[in-house]
C-alpha cells in the first residue's frame, strides 16, 4: 500500500506516506491496494461517461456510482475489502453498460487507460497489479511535481464527492455537476502531465466545488429549514439511547422518524452536533442533545455509551471490541464485522437500542450535572445581525474575526488551535466549522463588549460541510464593507484532515482567497514547489507560534 | 501500550528478586501488544494478570488456542498435547502461552487480529435452559438464553465461529462448546452437542438437565471467525458437530447478505448423524447460492443404525468430497475459495493437506479442532 491522502501520514522514513501493513487510519493494505483500483475502475467509468455524456446519453445510476464510490475511499469512511472489490466489478460493469448504451447512438472508440480496465478472476490476482494504479505510479517518468498535483486534484474530487453524495441523498442534483465530474476525472484518466494543464485542473476541481457546496447548502436547508441559534444539551438523560456520528443529516432524519414515540433518544455526535440547530430535526422532542467530543475520541465515546451507534459517513475509527457488536454503519461506510445498513431501514439499530441498558436514572442530568453549549449561528442566524456586526466593527468593537475551521484529531500539533482561541483578545470573534470546534466550545467566551446580549465571542457555523456559509458570510461582509474578502479583518485559521479539506482549499484557491493558515502540518502529497506556486499565488501559511500568527494577524509585533 | 522491561530489585534480604522480561504479541493485522513477564510465570498467566485476555481456552496447553509463534528471543516451552502444539507448528516456532514461559525479550506474532484480544475480563453470564432438542442419537440441541450482561444489555455478541465454556453451578462440570446461532439482541444462543460416551457433560444433560435449570457461560472466546477478505469464495468444511461453528458462520453470511458464493461439505459417520437438515434447507433459501455437499463415510453399516432409505448424497469422506471439487475449480479456473474447516483433529489435518495439494496457500485454509483449538 501506499497512501499519504490525510494529515495524519506517517513521516516515520525517507518517504512521506503511509506504506506498511497497515496506514495511520488502521486501513489495511489490502483495503488500501483495493480502493487504488476502485479509483482506477472510477476513473474508467467516468471516461466513458464523459464520451457518452456528449452523446446525449447519461445515466444516473453511473453518476450517483461515480460520487458514492470515490466516497468510500476518504479516509476512515469504508475498510472492508469486500465491499470495495464488489465496487471495483460494479464499476466495470456500469462501465460496459454505459459504454454498450453509448455505442448504440454512434461509433465510440474506447479512449485508452482505465476504461479499459479488466479486473482479474480473482482476488490474489487483482490484488497483484494493485501496485501499477497506486497514486505514485510513473513518477520515475513524470516527477513529483505532476504526481504531487494528479493528487491535488484526485483527493479534491474525492472531497468534491463526498459534498455532492450528501446533496443527491437528500435528491437535491445537478446534471452540470455531474457532467463536471465525469469531465474532470476523465482528464485525470489521461494521466495529463502537463503543470499548467494540471493546476487548470485543480482550479476546475475547487470552482466544481463551490457549485457541491453550495447545492448541499440548498439541499440541507431545504430539506430541514435554515439553522438557527439553539441551545444544545451535552450531557444525557435517563433512558434507552442511540448515538449517530458522521455528516449524513438524512440518516439522523429517518431515525429520528423511525423512533418516534418508542421512548429511545437519539444524540448526535461529532460533526452530527451542528443537525441540532436545523428546525425540522430539533422538532423531534427525542433528540436529545450531543454525547461526546469529536471524531478522534470516539473509541471512548462509543464505549462509554449505553447503546447502539451509527455512523453515517466519515469519521470512523477502528471499532473496540467492547463496543464493535453496537456500532452499525450507513452509506459508504463500512468496517469488517460490522452490521452494515443500506436500505434506511434502522430496525435493528432500534432493536439493538432497546437491548441496551440505555442511561440510568442517575446519569449526569439535571441540576447542577447538566451542561449546554449554543450553536446554531450559520449563514442566514449571522447575516440577520450583520448590521449589528458592522457597526461592531466600524465602531471598533469587533477588531477581527477568526474563521477556526475544519477538523479535529488527535496529534498535539492540533492544540494550535486551542492556542488560537486563548490567544484571541476580547474584542475578537471567532467562527468555528468543523470539528475543531469541540477543542473550544466548551468554554464561556464571553460576548463582545462583555454584555449579555451582545454578538456571542464563539459562533458555531456548523459542519465542515457548511463551508459555503462561511464563505458566503465572508462575502457578504466584503459587500457591505465595500471591499474584496481578502481585505476583510478576517484570519482564516484552517485545520486540515482529510480530503474534504482539500476540495475546500480548492475552492478558496478559485476564488482568490488569501492568507490562510493551513495546519497543523502541510499535505505531505504537495511539493515544495507546489507549495512555492500555493504560497505566490494564495499566501498560503504554514502554522507558526499561535500567539505569534494571532499577533501578526492583528496587526501587532509578535 | 508497551510497558517497558522491569527489573525489581532485590530487597534487603534478597526476597522478591524478580526479573521480568518484556514480551510483545504482534497480531495478523500488524497490532501489538506488550506485557511483562517472570521468568518463572507462563505467558498467558501474565497477559491476563495485565488485563491483555489473547484468545485461549483450556490453559492447560490441550486445546492449542492459544498457539503463537517465536519471532525473537527465548522460551521454554513445557509439555502439551500433540494435537495442540503439532510438531509441524512447533517447527515454525509455535508456542502455546499457557505452557511457555520467556528466558528474554521475546516477541511473537499471532495468528488473528487484535480485535480478537480483550481488555478486561472475560464476560460470564447467567443461562437459563430454554430447550434441549434431540436431533439424533448422539446429537443434542442446546437452547439457552442469556441473563443481562455486566452493562446491564440484554443481547449476545460474539463472532461467528466462536464458542463458549459452559459450567454446571456447584460443581467443578465445564465444556466449551460453539455457538451455533449469530449475534443478536435477546440473548438467545443455540448450542449443537455431541454426547460421548461416558462423558460428564452429555451424561448430565441426557439425564439431569431440563428447561429452567440454570448454567453459566463465560465467552465468548475463540479466534475462528470469518476473513472478510475480497469476493473469493467461502467453503466450509464441518465434520459432526464442527457444524454448530460453520452453520453460525453461514447464518451470518445470510443475514447480512454476504456476497461470497459459498459451499459446504458436511461429512458425518452415518446417515443419521447428518443433522439440522431443515436449518441448511431454510439457508439455502436465504444464501442463494450456496451449495450443499453432504457425505457420510459409513452409510447404514454401523452396527445398530438403520439405513436412511432417503439418504441419496455421497458416501466416503468429506476430504475426498472437498478435494474433487478443488481439482475441478482449478481446472475450470474458477477463484480457490478461502477454507474454514471444523471437525477432528484429524480431519482438520487432512483437509489442510488437500488445500495445499490443490495450491491454495496455508493461510487461506481456517480451521477449528472440534474441542476449541485454534490455528
Amino acid at each position: 500500500m501506499f497512501c499519504y491522502q490525510c494529515e495524519q501520514t506517517q513521516h516515520i522514513d525517507a518517504v512521506a506516506g503511509c506504506h506498511s501493513l497497515k496506514g495511520t487510519c488502521g486501513k489495511d493494505a489490502v483495503t488500501s491496494d483495493l480502493q487504488d483500483i476502485l479509483i482506477h475502475a472510477v476513473k474508467g467509468l467516468a471516461q466513458v461517461s464523459h464520451r457518452a455524456r456528449a452523446l446525449g446519453v447519461t445515466d444516473a445510476e453511473v453518476d450517483d456510482f461515480i460520487h458514492h464510490a470515490l466516497f468510500t475511499t476518504l479516509t476512515n469512511v469504508n475498510f472492508n475489502p469486500v465491499r470495495i472489490e464488489l465496487l471495483i466489478r460494479q464499476a466495470v460493469a456500469l462501465r460496459d453498460g454505459l459504454g454498450g448504451k453509448a455505442a448504440a447512438m454512434a461509433p465510440v472508440a474506447v479512449p485508452p487507460g482505465p476504461a479499459r480496465y479488466e479486473p482479474p478472476a480473482t482476488h490474489a490476482e487483482m490484488l497483484a497489479e494493485a501496485a501499477s494504479f497506486g497514486v505514485r505510479a510513473g513518477v520515475e517518468t513524470v516527477g513529483e511535481d505532476v504526481i504531487g498535483l494528479r493528487v491535488l486534484v484526485l483527493y479534491g474530487m474525492k472531497g468534491v464527492a463526498a459534498y455532492y453524495h450528501h446533496a443527491t441523498v437528500l435528491g437535491f442534483r445537478d446534471p452540470a455537476i455531474d457532467a463536471g465530474i465525469a469531465r474532470i476525472l476523465s482528464d485525470l484518466a489521461g494521466d495529463p502531465s502537463d503543470i499548467a494543464e494540471l493546476l487548470a485542473l485543480a482550479l476546475d476541481t475547487g470552482t466544481l466545488n463551490l457549485k457541491v457546496m453550495e447545492l448541499l447548502d440548498a439541499a440541507n436547508t431545504g430539506t430541514y429549514g435554515t439553522p438557527e441559534p439553539t441551545v444544545v444539551r451535552m450531557t444525557p438523560v435517563p433512558g434507552k439511547a442511540i448515538l449517530v456520528s458522521g455528516h449524513d443529516l438524512g440518516d439522523l432524519a429517518r431515525i429520528l422518524e423511525q423512533t418516534r414515540d418508542t421512548g429511545i433518544l437519539v444524540y448526535t455526535h461529532g460533526e452530527l452536533l451542528p443537525a441540532n440547530a436545523y428546525p425540522a430535526l430539533k422538532a423531534h422532542p427525542h433528540l436529545a442533545g450531543n454525547f461526546g467530543g469529536a471524531w478522534q475520541d470516539q473509541q471512548s465515546d462509543f464505549a462509554a455509551f449505553p447503546g447502539p451507534v451509527v455512523l453515517t459517513s466519515n469519521c470512523l475509527i477502528e471499532p473496540q471490541r467492547s463496543y464493535k457488536g453496537r456500532v452499525f454503519t450507513a452509506g459508504p461506510v463500512g468496517w469488517p464485522g460490522v452490521r452494515h445498513i443500506d436500505n434506511g431501514d434502522f430496525s435493528p439499530v432500534i432493536q439493538a437500542a432497546k437491548a441496551s441498558p440505555g442511561f440510568g436514572q442517575n446519569v449526569g442530568g439535571g441540576g447542577d450535572g447538566e451542561r449546554t453549549i449554543t450553536i446554531g449561528f450559520a449563514r442566514d442566524a449571522v447575516m440577520g445581525v450583520a448590521g449589528t456586526v458592522i457597526d461592531a466593527v466600524k465602531s471598533g468593537a469587533i477588531r477581527r474575526f477568526f474563521l477556526i475551521g475544519g477538523c479535529d484529531g488527535a496529534a498535539p500539533g492540533r492544540n494550535y488551535y486551542t492556542e488560537v482561541a486563548e490567544a484571541a483578545p476580547a474584542d475578537t470573534v471567532m467562527l468555528t466549522l468543523g470539528c475543531g470546534k469541540f477543542r473550544i466550545n466548551d468554554q464561556d467566551h464571553g460576548t463582545i463588549g462583555g454584555t449579555a446580549d451582545g454578538i456571542p465571542r464563539l459562533l458555531d457555523l456548523g459542519q465542515c460541510n457548511d463551508a459555503y456559509s462561511a464563505i458566503k458570510i465572508a462575502m457578504a461582509l466584503a459587500d457591505a464593507f465595500e471591499c474584496g474578502v481578502n481585505d476583510l479583518p478576517l484570519s482564516l485559521m484552517v485545520s486540515w484532515f482529510e480530503q474534504k479539506a482539500t476540495a475546500v482549499l480548492l475552492t478558496m484557491l478559485a476564488l482568490g482567497i488569501k492568507g490562510i493558515h493551513l495546519g497543523p502540518t502541510l499535505p505531505a502529497f504537495l511539493t515544495p514547489t507546489l507549495l512555492a506556486v500555493l504560497q505566490e499565488r494564495l499566501d498560503l501559511r504554514a502554522n507558526g507560534e499561535a500567539a505569534a500568527d494571532v499577533a501578526r494577524a492583528l496587526g501587532q509585533a509578535a | 501500550m508497551w510497558p517497558g522491561r522491569s527489573d525489581r530489585r532485590p530487597d534487603m534480604n534478597g526476597a522478591n528478586a524478580t526479573v521480568e522480561f518484556g514480551v510483545t504479541l504482534k497480531t495478523r493485522d500488524g497490532r501489538s501488544v506488550a506485557f511483562a513477564c517472570g521468568p518463572e510465570e507462563r505467558m498467558l498467566d501474565a497477559a491476563e494478570r495485565q488485563d491483555l485476555y489473547p484468545p485461549a481456552q483450556c490453559g492447560e496447553g490441550s486445546c492449542g488456542a492459544c498457539l503463537a509463534y517465536v519471532v525473537s528471543g527465548e522460551v521454554e516451552r513445557e509439555p502439551s498435547g500433540p494435537s495442540a502444539l503439532p510438531d509441524r507448528e512447533r517447527a515454525k516456532g509455535g508456542v502455546l502461552l499457557c505452557r511457555c514461559r520467556p528466558l528474554s525479550d521475546v516477541e511473537l506474532s499471532a495468528p488473528y487480529d487484535a480485535a480478537m484480544i480483550r481488555f478486561e475480563p472475560e464476560p460470564e453470564r447467567d443461562a437459563v435452559i430454554e430447550a434441549i432438542e434431540v436431533l439424533s442419537a448422539p446429537m443434542r440441541r442446546l437452547v439457552l438464553r442469556l441473563g443481562p450482561g455486566r452493562d446491564g444489555g440484554t443481547g449476545v455478541d460474539f463472532e461467528p465461529g466462536q464458542y463458549l465454556e459452559l459450567t454446571v453451578p456447584g460443581t467443578d462440570l465445564t465444556r466449551a462448546y460453539s455457538i451455533a446461532s449469530t449475534p443478536n439482541w435477546d440473548g438467545r444462543v443455540e448450542l449443537l452437542i455431541r454426547l460421548q460416551p461416558g462423558g460428564r457433560f452429555g451424561t448430565w444433560l441426557n439425564e439431569t438437565a431440563a428447561p429452567g435449570m440454570r448454567l453459566v457461560a463465560r465467552g465468548p472466546r475463540g479466534a475462528f471467525v470469518l476473513r472478510d477478505r475480497g469476493l473469493d469464495p467461502r467453503w466450509f468444511v464441518a465434520g459432526g458437530s464442527g457444524l454448530a461453528p460453520v452453520l453460525s458462520m453461514l447464518r451470518r453470511m445470510a443475514e447480512w447478505g454476504d456476497p461470497q458464493p459459498a459451499r459446504l461439505f458436511y461429512g458425518t459417520w452415518r446417515p443419521d448423524e447428518q443433522v439440522c437438515q431443515d436449518e441448511l434447507t431454510t439457508l439455502q433459501s436465504s444464501l442463494p447460492g450456496l451449495e450443499i455437499v453432504r457425505t457420510v463415510a459409513n452409510p447404514g453399516t454401523e452396527p445398530g443404525a438403520e439405513p436412511n432409505p432417503s439418504w441419496a448424497a455421497g458416501t466416503g469422506s468429506v476430504v475426498n468430497a472437498l478435494s474433487a471439487s478443488l481439482e475441478a475449480a482449478s481446472r475450470q479456473g474458477e477463484p480457490l475459495p478461502d477454507i474454514y474447516v471444523c471437525g477432528s483433529s484429524g480431519m482438520v489435518e487432512a483437509i489442510r493437506a488437500a488445500a495445499v495439494k490443490a495450491g491454495l496457500p496455508e493461510d487461506r485454509v481456517f480451521h477449528e479442532q472440534c474441542g476449541g483449538a485454534v490455528g
